[in-house]
């Protein structure tokens, strides 16, 4: 029975042209459209750590490469890190003949076992920072290399500007469009300078001669020749996994493995790209699971979804029960259509759709609870139509007649409803809600036709 | 923070670069000394949860949706950062085919609406990382292993070099003499063949072994097994293998991974095999076909970068065997070379094209480098890249006109 439960069975076509279950979808409310993951604006809110639940201001965060000053991951297989009390005796400063105890601390995996005592880290007299990082000792040469090219491209960028009104294009860049591959004009290309992207020649040699190359090396230290006749402990080599989270340093071996700073996230918000509405806005605050804005359709869209499949017999009618849901506070007045057959190319059923609009229940979350056996005097059903009646459900009946025995079951309708803006109408001024009618097309897959 | 922005070009731009290797991607922020993640280069399919290689594509469209996914992660799990409005740089290989390139693009400029996207050839850029414009360039990838001579900063097209050896046909050899003399052990039970086992292993498991357990032996003693294993001499020649490792898989099996794996798995690199190619020899070539004025300067400045190329040994190995090539008849005749100076490089191998990408990224001269997004909206493609610079050019005599 999973595949009832399956949301890839029923999709709704987004804004887009994108087929989508409906708990996937967006409804904007300034818009009246759906919209999709693909085709909404996500921008990032305000960052902050998984663990200690802190946010912090993106510039800040952006210093700290996205990573929480006190949190840590173990290097070894990514869990949190702990922090663990132990007690010293240190030499009491009174009497250097007695000892005092001391609290110091390091930290541990709670999952792995790893603890920064495994690689030869010191006890911290403090329970919180004191951490130090490693240091990249490469970064130095690496940021005064990016100093001196910087010099060299606002060189260029000026000497660019200068020239743009008086250069004309030279003869030199046709050549080298049309010398796609070969050295024939080194030496053009040269002064044209640019393949590389950093067309530093053409300006001077000067500039580059600023920049300090790197140390050449004539030999490499060969491999220890114990390599040869020791063992190897696996559990002493670190993996790729645990080399590529800690990118600059790649340690090959596990005891040079360090504490990983806790990796920040984000909470996402959501925007109409057509109108730049937010359709999703969560809290300021990362400890609240709430939204200020949070537009899912399935808070305003009729859902379709199937209460139980028959036999799909070729070209027999099979009576398939769909169930409705009204998520709104109204009572909805649902009709179905049928979609233009010139744009459908994905049903290959034939379908018959209820002739009348089924008006669906709103949704009443004390009724719930009910056994829910009031309420259908309401409402006069066709029994050929109506299936069941539960609060804000309704189960009808479709009949489809397969029709290709190779496919799957496949059939389209537009769906049409009402929908109370409550967006636009302001409460305070007694304005009645705008109402206005949605259309959205509908794809069910029924799964493969019954074999003979 | 508008307030902070302006005061600085690298600093508060945020232009995000990326390198999307065969293996993996490196990411990170322009202007920083090293990429804030390296992950691996796929994405799991939302529809069937299989783990799809965005370099294993049947369609473009696959692709599209592929790296839609990945790039997302990337922008909102790791770097952060609103995509919209951003500067990017990618560090693509040389070979980089062009269906890549363009789908690339396409998602960049279309779906996060990139503000400008710069193709760096990372087998050039890297250089920029070393302080130098004149190098050879050797990169070990995973699917290939490429040689490129930039000199001044112009790649020498004409003397590129390229074999399919790399990371990728070390896992190969792994999985072949696995299922040849690997064992398996259930603790309690007699050791029985892999081959008794169907499908216990997997490219994940192939790839731990290679970097927990193999090692690029040298020279010496691969001499001798290359007598063994290619010409057919006895195995008692073999030098004495190094010790085995009990490598666990799931359950409580052992595999008993041998001696002879972890040493003659990566000789695949340097075997020959392939119509007399190796990565010592292609380096040779490129060198041979280079001009003749330029030769020694790229003999004297071989950059040496991949992530395959961080096997332990492996540098040692390819410069005794570049100087012993050198002895060859072939290259004798042809090449007056006595030296070869290797660069030191600032970071680690699998980074130095993310890292000359990086510092392209920080430079004010970045705008006029990139295609711009409204130029690819009214082009529709992107400009061959060898012509990169007439089509900027152009744009902004344009813009300086309007
Ligand atoms: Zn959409
Ligand atoms: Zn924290
Ligand atoms: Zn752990
Ligand atoms: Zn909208």
């Amino acid at each position: 029975m999973s595949t009832f439960v399956d949301v890839n069975i029923v999709k709704y076509l987004c804004s887009c042209g994108k087929r989508h279950p409906v708990c996937r979808l967006y409804l904007c409310r300034h818009c009246l459209k759906l919209r999709c993951g693909d085709c909404v604006q996500h921008e990032v809110d305000t960052p902050y750590c998984p663990n200690c639940l802190e946010n912090m201001p993106s510039a800040e965060a952006k210093l700290k490469k996205n990573r929480c000053s006190n949190c840590f991951d173990c290097p070894s297989c990514g869990h949190t890190l702990t922090t663990r009390a132990t007690s010293t005796s240190v030499p009491d400063p009174e009497d250097p003949n007695k000892t005092t105890p001391k609290k110091m601390y390091y930290m541990v995996c709670g999952f792995c076992r790893w603890t920064t005592r495994d690689v030869g880290i010191q006890d911290k007299p403090v329970a919180s920072g004191g951490w130090e990082d490693l240091e990249n000792k490469d970064t130095k040469q690496i940021f005064s290399l990016l100093e001196t090219y910087e010099k060299i491209a606002q060189k260029e960028k000026a000497e660019k500007e200068r020239k743009k009104y008086v250069r004309r294009r030279s003869y030199l860049s046709y050549a080298a469009g049309m010398d796609k591959y070969g050295m024939v004009s080194v030496a053009a290309k040269r002064k044209q300078g640019n393949l590389a992207n950093l067309s530093i020649k053409e300006n001077e040699e000067v500039s580059f001669s600023m920049v300090k190359p790197s140390e050449t090396v004539k030999t490499f230290d060969p491999l220890p020749e114990s390599i040869f006749t020791e063992p190897i402990q696996l559990d002493k080599m670190s993996t790729i996994s645990q080399r590529h989270a800690s990118a600059d340093f790649q340690p090959g071996e596990s005891s040079a493995l360090y504490p990983l700073h806790k990796h920040l996230l984000i909470r996402r918000s959501l925007r109409c790209k057509e109108c730049e509405h937010n359709l999703s806005k969560p809290e300021f605050n990362p400890i609240s699971i709430k939204f200020k804005i949070q537009l899912i359709a399935l808070h305003h869209i009729p859902e379709i979804k199937i209460f139980s499949l028959p036999e799909l017999n070729l070209k027999k009618e099979c009576k398939v029960v769909l169930t409705l849901t009204n998520p709104s506070a109204y009572n909805c007045s649902i009709s179905f259509l049928q979609p233009d057959p010139k744009e459908d190319n994905f049903s290959n059923a034939k379908v018959e759709l209820p002739k009348h609009p089924i008006v669906v229940a709103q949704r009443d979350d004390a009724a719930l609870y009910d056994d829910g056996s009031q309420g259908h005097e309401a409402f006069k059903d066709d029994p050929s139509v109506i299936a069941y009646r539960k609060s804000n459900k309704v189960g009808f009946f479709m009949k489809v007649k397969p029709q290709n025995p190779d496919e799957d079951v496949k059939l389209s309708f537009l769906l049409k409803h009402e929908y109370r803006n409550t967006a636009i109408a302001l409460p305070s001024e007694n304005q009645e809600p705008q109402i206005a009618s949605l259309q959205h097309q509908v794809f069910i897959n029924l799964g493969p036709p019954k074999k003979k | 923070m508008p307030l902070l922005e302006g005061l600085s070009y690298s600093s508060d731009k945020n232009v995000i670069v990326f390198e999307i290797g065969a293996a993996y991607t490196r990411c990170g922020l322009a202007g920083e000394a090293g990429p804030r993640c390296i992950v691996p280069s796929q994405v799991k399919n939302k529809v069937t949860g299989k783990v799809e290689k965005l370099w294993d594509f049947e369609t473009v469209d696959q692709l599209y949706e592929n790296l839609k996914d990945f790039l997302f992660n990337l922008y909102f799990r790791h770097l952060l950062v609103n995509a919209k409005d951003r500067r990017v740089v990618i560090c693509e290989s040389i070979l980089c085919p062009s269906a890549f390139r363009d789908t690339l693009a396409k998602v960049l400029f279309k779906h996060f609406e990139a503000s400008s996207v710069l193709f760096a050839v990372g087998q050039v850029d890297c250089l920029l990382g070393l302080g130098t414009h004149t190098g050879l360039v050797v990169d070990v990838g995973y699917n290939e292993t490429v040689v490129l001579p930039v000199y001044e900063g112009i790649p020498v097209l004409k003397a590129l070099q390229c074999v399919p050896l790399g990371g990728k046909s070390i896992h190969k050899r792994i999985e072949s003499q696995l299922k040849e003399t690997g064992k398996i052990t259930t603790g309690s039970k007699e050791e029985e063949p892999l081959s008794t086992v169907p499908d216990c292993l997997n490219e994940e498991i192939l790839e731990d072994i290679k970097v927990r357990c193999c090692f690029v032996t040298n020279l010496q003693r691969a001499s001798q097994i290359h007598k063994v294993t290619l010409h057919g001499e006895d195995q008692s020649k073999l030098p004495l293998p190094p010790p085995g490792v009990k490598y666990p898989l799931d359950g409580n099996r052992l595999l008993l991974v041998n001696g002879g794996v972890r040493e003659h798995s990566c000789e695949v690199l340097f075997e020959q095999d392939n119509e007399q190619q190796s990565i010592s020899t292609i380096i040779l070539d490129a060198i041979i076909n280079a001009p003749i004025d330029m030769r020694r300067d790229l003999a004297e400045n071989i950059v040496i970068i991949g992530g395959t190329s961080m096997l332990p040994g492996f540098h040692d190995r390819l410069c005794v065997e570049l100087y012993h090539l050198l002895k060859n008849n072939k290259y004798q005749n042809e090449l007056s070379i006595k030296l070869f100076k290797f660069h030191k490089l600032l970071t680690k191998e699998n980074c130095a094209c993310w890292l000359g990408g990086a510092m392209l990224g920080a430079l004010e001269t970045l705008p006029s480098k990139s295609i711009s997004r409204d130029t690819y909206l009214q082009t529709g493609k992107l400009p061959d890249w060898c012509c990169l610079s007439e089509e900027t050019e152009e744009q902004e005599k344009a813009t300086a006109r309007s």
